[in-house]
């Protein structure tokens, strides 16, 4: 069956979901374990790179996956926000219950480019997702990089992704983690302000440097304006991965199209150079 | 086995849903058939909750609220029992049984009324026998093979002499005296853009938008402006679905627009639902003649005119700001055999023949959504019909998506219609659309004594009901 | 070459009917339009153009992907492959050249999209060449012809009150022995369809970015609604969209099916993301981009220009949004 699965790039693989938790508002990471074949597909992705997953009777949509591939064991992170019918469906979902993964999809992050390059890592809410398994590989191999910049961003404290995982990233060599929110609650410790305030206060210098964002497209362009016009940095070095409501992942629906661009074959992963000369403004 | 109808009654919380418990607190009878869905009124039961309902199988539905005075919320029920009737006239005249839906008032003390009617609804629905509405199948085709049934002027074409449009002296006359007063509205600055009508390079009588004052060669007017330019301006002047934003309140964007009786019509009941302001719109008034057929996709000078317009009254625009032309020459008397061409065809047959005429017209619709787009009055943001979570339809291009948009579309335009026929004109695979929209124009007339955009008032469905209005 | 009388014609289409599905145009209501039929005497043999195009038979508005069913908490899926050969009979040279800019994408692009490319290999193609060219054709100025046999498996030509039969391809050359009117024997050659040639030049994708941000976009879109009929009547429009829908029947609960249906870039929701922002959200870039991906995108991404010249979005359009005006426009200097 899983050659026959494998042949119509439309079929998902069948995933059961082994963890379901919520990690903020509105936001749950959901564990899947891979079945029937789907486990070799996923046994060797980039970080970066994508999956539709399937709420069965409702729709499947495109998620980043946020771990990395855990020497063979076939499971996928995926934290989803609630959003739309599918996003909702899945947020009904639990432990046990099945959903279907067609991937992974897109270019990835090449983080072999990377190596002993100072990393810049910003994410701006659900953005956080897909530069998590960016985090982890620095985190496995950490020779391999400079110096890690986390700057970690969420309209408030309760919308922070992975809070849990901030003391394990902060006790990593040579690694500092920056917090803020737009709106701050009288619990909150960290830095208040936008994250273009913050990344001119941390203002990393853009020598040897590559600045990865992920986060609304309103927060790519301006934290993309800060890196260019205030730091320094060249748009070459700053890599942004870019979303659509696509509907196939393989290039045929059109559906994100960028104008010379699709986002699920030529991305996600674009530096803002190639972004820049897209004739039409992702914005 | 004797056949068991499924029934969903809508219970309005406050009344009917108690009435139904009293009923069975005092062991009265009531039928297995009904399940009940408790709403918190009456008036909360759209007719698209009741179309949804038949397509996914209910053979009836049986809405129950408080009586008219006992509303919670005082005038709730006024608006069940102003829709209900239109629904069922529009329902019927797609082909169901109208008996399949009822609207009754039961209060919390009436549960002997209740079982009555409850009893009484499910024998009828049993007598109707099991619904036929839901198609179903994927790619299911649907042909008619009667007699067609005409919605088009050939109807009575032996009088097409006497209605028959040519190109003459008047409308280059006129095109001047619009094109002067383009070009003296947009010199003072008193508007930011002139939508009228030009000939395109094709010869095809199109829209037209001009912002510079010597542009204004540009627009004509003549036997082929058909389109209705007010279904612009809410995208142009207030937040519709092309602007989006709010605009700057101290700034508001004006513009003036060629508008023929009918998109006159169209203006008021944009301005009764507050689309715009009076003062954003400086209105270009045409005394109008009748505009010819196939106008807009060919360049003929001449020819029989349209079929809403032989059947037309209203000669010179309700609301205006300049007149063109002369009201008097262009005044007609109407037969009134002639106002509904084809749908007293459709009358006489029976439920199931309409329901095949229908499935075969809505089997062509590829659901393009060009009648919405065409139309001024369809203007949500997003269509309830387009929803990426609608619950309302599905997507799918088969017969009973494309049924479920255009009924749900014809009775979100009872009493806004204006019959400028912009969407059957726009429709590329000929669907007769006129046939539901001015079956729905009659309905309110008959029932309400309304007919759209003739004032700015706000249509019946969002009004209480008045005290000489029948009750169903 | 072949040549067969009109009726030699049907008797051999009316053998083919009742072997497999014949889709030949008919007139429905006064449209023409592609459909099956069970023998030949509904089908329309004099036509300029189909309403639609033959690319709702290979790529229909609405298609079940896959069969989806929920029981005790396993999920099974029966992947849905068309099934079944049929036989296209009239198909007009733009349409067939619309399949091959279909095929760029579907088939040519990895990975195959397998439920088109079985529609195809299951469906023999005979083309009908065109008598005349209609108001609103440009085929020849898009490299195209009325009598053009590109694509087809078997190619006729109407002459000397019969039809010229020319077998192009296996698949032709199968179905032609189903019946015995192929000869093989015939000198009469087709005469080429008389086809005026426009001053309308397709210019080439080099030439499109550079006038990206021309004010002509907005000019011209300020007149468009924004509906869906230029792409759904194309040949060479492929977007689409994919949703689950619970069946309906007994047990909806538990059975869904995963179908894809037509888009287009009109529409206003098409480029939105997930989180509500819609970077296409004027009617002028969305418009624009229709444009861009005809003649620019497409063939930067797949190959061929997305435009068969048919001309169907031209007379479609109801308030007269003219993609030849957008090439006089381009190929102005």
């Amino acid at each position: 069956m899983s050659d026959k699965l494998a042949s119509n790039p439309m079929l998902p693989y069948l995933g059961k979901l082994v963890e379901v938790r919520d990690i903020a508002t509105e936001i749950k990471l959901f564990r899947v374990e891979m079945l029937n074949g789907g486990g070799e597909a996923f046994h060797d992705y980039k970080p970066g790179q994508f999956a539709f997953v399937s709420a069965f009777g409702v729709g499947e949509a495109p998620f980043g996956i946020a771990n990395i591939p855990n020497n063979g064991d076939p499971t996928l992170d995926f934290a989803i926000n609630r959003l739309g019918s599918v996003t909702t469906d899945l947020h009904e979902l639990g432990v046990g219950d099945m959903v279907g993964v067609r991937g992974p999809m897109g270019n990835g992050f090449p983080m072999d480019k990377f190596k002993g390059k100072n990393l810049v890592v910003i994410g701006g809410g659900i953005g956080g997702a897909p530069l998590r398994p960016v985090i982890q590989t620095v985190m496995a191999n950490r020779g391999d990089y400079g110096d890690f910049l986390i700057l970690w961003a969420a309209r408030n404290p309760s919308l922070l992704v992975f809070t849990d995982e901030y003391d394990q990233w902060r006790a990593t060599p040579n690694t500092e983690l920056y917090l803020t929110v737009d709106q701050a609650d009288s619990t909150w410790k960290e830095g208040v302000g936008l994250i273009t305030q913050l990344l001119e206060k941390v203002a990393p210098s853009p020598r040897n440097s590559i600045t990865i964002t992920c986060g609304p497209p309103i927060m790519i362009h301006f934290v993309n304006r800060v890196l260019v016009e205030k730091l320094n940095f060249k748009p070459e070095q700053n890599y942004v991965t870019l979303e659509a409501r696509m509907h196939c992942g393989i290039g045929k629906c059109g559906r994100c199209n960028l104008g010379t661009k699709l986002v699920c074959v030529d991305g996600p992963v674009f530096t803002m150079a190639e972004v820049g000369a897209l004739l039409e403004s992702f914005l | 086995m004797a056949f068991e109808p499924k029934i969903i009654a809508y219970l309005c919380t406050w009344c009917s849903y108690t009435g139904a418990d009293t009923a069975g607190i005092a062991r009265l009878k009531s039928p297995a058939n009904i399940r009940d869905i408790r709403v918190p009124c009456s008036g909360r039961v759209s007719p698209e909750i009741i179309m949804r309902t038949f397509e996914q199988g209910a053979d009836g539905v049986l809405v129950l609220g408080c009586h008219i005075g006992e509303c919670h919320y005082n005038t709730g029920n006024h608006r069940a029992a102003k829709r209900l009737p239109v629904l069922q006239a529009l329902l019927a005249y797609a082909g169901l049984e109208p008996e399949r839906v009822r609207l009754d008032w039961v209060s919390a003390s009436e549960g002997e009324r209740y079982s009555r009617i409850a009893n009484d609804f499910t024998d009828t629905v049993r007598t109707l026998g099991p619904i036929h509405w839901r198609v179903a199948e994927r790619g299911a085709h649907f042909v008619w093979e009667q007699e067609p049934i005409s919605h088009r002027y050939s109807a009575f074409s032996d009088e097409q002499p006497k209605h028959a449009v040519y190109h003459t002296a008047i409308y280059d006359e006129q095109t001047l005296i619009l094109q002067a007063a383009a070009r003296e509205l947009l010199t003072n600055k008193l508007v930011d853009c002139v939508i009228g009508f030009e000939v395109g390079p094709r010869g095809r009588t199109r829209p037209a938008f001009i912002h510079q004052p010597e542009n204004v060669e540009r627009l004509v007017w003549n036997q082929d402006c058909t389109h209705n330019l007010s279904a612009y301006l809410s995208k142009k002047l207030g937040w519709g679905t092309d602007g989006g934003k709010k605009k700057q309140p101290d700034k508001l964007p004006k513009a003036a627009v060629v508008v023929k009786p009918c998109d006159s019509r169209s203006i008021n009941v944009l301005l009764a639902e507050n689309r715009f302001q009076r003062d954003q719109v400086y209105i270009i008034g045409m005394a109008c003649d009748g505009i010819r057929q196939g106008a807009g996709f060919s360049n003929d000078k001449s020819g029989p005119i349209q079929t809403r317009c032989a059947a037309c009254n209203v000669r010179t625009p309700v609301v205006y700001d300049t007149l063109i032309g002369d009201s008097e020459a262009t005044y007609r008397e109407i037969p009134p055999e002639h106002i509904y061409p084809g749908i007293d065809h459709l009358d006489a047959l029976t439920p199931i023949e309409r329901m095949n005429f229908w499935l075969s017209q809505f089997d062509r619709c590829i659901r393009c959504y060009a009648c919405r787009q065409a139309c001024p009055m369809c203007d949500c943001p997003i269509c309830l019909y387009e929803r990426d979570d609608s619950l309302w339809v599905g997507m799918g291009i088969d017969v009973d998506e494309k049924r479920a948009f255009h009924l749900g579309r014809a009775y979100h335009l009872a009493g806004r219609c204006v019959g400028c026929n912009e969407c059957e004109r726009a429709c590329p695979m000929d669907l007769p659309l006129s046939l539901i929209h001015r079956k729905m124009a009659q309905e309110m007339e008959t029932i309400f004594g309304y007919r759209a955009g003739m004032a700015v008032v706000p249509p019946p469905f969002v009004t209480i009901l008045g005290g000489e209005e029948n009750l169903p | 070459m072949n040549y067969l009388t009109h009726q030699e014609l049907a008797a051999w289409l009316d053998h083919l009917a009742q072997e497999q599905t014949l889709i030949a145009p008919l007139n429905i209501a006064g449209n023409i339009l592609y459909r099956p039929v069970k023998d030949t005497h509904e089908v329309v043999w004099d036509f300029t153009r189909s309403f639609m195009s033959v690319k709702d038979v290979f790529f229909p508005p609405t298609e079940r992907l896959m069969l989806i069913e929920k029981l005790n908490g396993q999920v099974k899926l029966t992947e849905t492959l068309p099934e079944g050969e049929s036989i296209i009979f009239g198909v007009r040279p733009c349409d067939a050249r619309g399949l091959l800019t279909l095929d760029a994408l579907f088939i040519e692009n990895e990975p195959v999209d397998p439920y088109y490319a079985r529609r195809r290999e299951n469906t023999t193609l005979i083309g009908l060449a065109c008598p005349s060219v209609g108001a609103s054709c440009f085929c020849t100025n898009v490299g195209g012809a009325p009598d053009d046999p590109t694509g087809m498996d078997i190619m006729l030509t109407a002459s000397n009150g019969g039809y010229v039969a020319e077998i192009i391809t296996e698949k032709g050359e199968k179905i032609s022995k189903k019946f015995p009117v192929f000869d093989g024997l015939s000198e009469i050659r087709p005469h080429p369809t008389h086809a005026r040639k426009r001053e309308l030049r397709v210019p080439p994708k080099e030439a499109w970015p550079a006038r990206f941000n021309d004010d002509f976009w907005a000019e011209m879109a300020e007149r468009c609604l924004s509906c869906r009929i230029c792409a759904y009547v194309c040949p060479s429009c492929r977007c689409f969209d994919v949703r689950d829908e619970a069946l309906p029947g007994g047990n909806g609960q538990n059975q869904a099916e995963r179908i894809r249906c037509w888009d287009s870039c009109n529409g206003i929701p098409y480029r939105k993301v997930a989180g509500g922002h819609n970077p296409r959200f004027m009617k002028n870039q969305r418009l624009r981009n229709r444009f861009f991906c005809k003649f620019y995108y497409f063939p930067l991404h797949y190959g061929p220009v997305s435009c068969t010249g048919c001309g169907r979005c031209i007379d479609a359009c109801p308030v007269n949004v003219d993609i030849t005006e957008v090439l006089i426009y381009m190929g102005r200097r």
